[in-house]
């Protein structure tokens, strides 16, 4: 069982359709998407009928949450006074150009997708979350503690546990097996399509890989797969700068921060 | 920005109230403000000793876990089961509701090594 996921598109169709070209090549079982379909470019309306009309199954990301209800605040964590200024023309802008139908669309996207497979007598959960399963919008970096991750996954009963939301992709894979009985659980961080921050500018995605003998016994019984694709990155760039959206922006997508 | 004027503040941004010899431990209003929105307290057991200045827990918010530091020696006698259920407190109510952790002081001469709420507002600029 092969499942693509991705997410962070951020109104970057070139990307998107880049990423669909990518993804069809490589025959998928299954397609998720872990939301913030929208937000930092142009073409918030175009991703999403995008993403309706092949009926992806899709949760909501901060953004989408914002931009659904109206709302002027994304729940994102902008650091200086001077982000906080560019992310206002950002989500105003959005909720400027968002239709009504598609509006309505984002406001009704579930908060998390799980999906319990019964393989060797056992179950395996695997939790999709856009942030972290008890924030929508909580940044689950590489380095968070072993013993909060581990708490966050407990919790929330996933084996395997993937979110988007920093776009900085990792797989980590942590034991929280007890009296010498291993219990693996996989955190899986699955990049961005549309915005990616880990200095690569290509678009990025997940494949996981489950087959028949996948458990949480057996750490390598679970494959994670990165994916990068090329896009017409200038295309999305110049859209940018065409707009009242901030050039940094654009400057950002050159970089791949 | 309030700091109550009946608690020592310490540089790394908790604040202990002194009751006999109990001191009552929390994070101050500007420590929460910094952190933004907080989805977890993580706490120390009943019965932990930890010294002055030393890492007694943590807490995690939206974008970022930050550790908790003694201001004073002691052993916990007490921490706040509510914020298992209602974290928030920290950030609504920081020197009540969200308090964290009761302790036994061991040493009130440490106290002189605490900032006052003036000297606090100081170094936050506030």
């Amino acid at each position: 069982m092969k499942i693509a996921l991705f997410s962070d598109i951020h109104a970057n169709l070139p990307a998107l359709e880049a990423f669909f070209k990518d993804v069809e090549t490589r025959n998928p079982d299954s397609i998720y998407c872990l939301g913030d379909l929208v937000g930092y470019n142009i073409w918030a309306n175009e991703v999403v009928n995008e993403i309706r009309k092949r009926k992806i199954p899709t949760i909501a990301g901060n953004y989408d949450f914002g931009i659904g209800r109206m709302s002027n605040d994304c729940g994102c964590a902008y650091k200086t006074d001077h982000e906080k200024d560019n992310g206002s023309v950002s989500i105003s802008f959005t909720n400027s150009i968002m239709k009504d139908e598609e509006r309505a669309y984002l406001r009704t996207l579930p908060a998390h997708i799980k999906v319990e497979f019964q393989l060797n007598n056992d179950k395996l959960n695997l939790l999709l979350v856009h942030g972290s399963p008890r924030k929508i919008n909580e940044y689950l970096f590489e380095d968070r503690e072993e013993k909060s991750m581990l708490r966050i996954m407990e919790q929330a009963d996933a084996d395997i546990m993937c979110f988007g939301h920093t776009h900085k992709p990792y797989h980590r894979i942590l034991n929280s097996g007890t009296d010498g009985q291993n219990h693996f659980r996989h955190a899986v961080n699955i990049g961005s399509v549309g915005k990616p921050k880990d200095n690569d500018v290509r678009g990025g995605y997940v494949m996981l890989t489950i087959n028949e003998n996948s458990s949480v016994l057996d750490k390598d019984s679970i494959q994670v797969e990165f994916i990068r694709f090329d896009y017409d990155i200038e295309k999305a760039a110049k859209a940018v700068e065409e707009s009242i959206l901030p050039n940094e922006y654009a400057e950002n997508l050159r970089r791949g921060y | 920005m309030e700091f109550p004027n009946d608690l020592y503040y310490s540089k790394e941004h908790t604040w202990v109230r002194i009751e006999n010899n109990i001191g009552t431990i929390g994070i101050t209003e500007f420590a929460q403000n910094e952190l933004g929105e907080i989805v977890y307290a993580d706490l120390p057991n009943i019965g932990y000793n930890f010294q002055q200045d030393e890492v007694f827990g943590s807490v995690e918010a939206v974008k970022t876990v930050s550790d908790l530091f003694m201001p004073v020696s002691g052993k916990v006698i007490e921490t706040n089961q509510q914020l298992l259920k209602t974290p928030t407190f920290i950030n609504d109510n920081s020197y009540g509701d969200g308090w964290l952790i009761k302790i036994e002081i061991q040493d009130n001469n440490e106290l002189k090594n605490l900032l006052t709420a003036e000297q606090y507002a100081e170094i936050t600029n506030n």
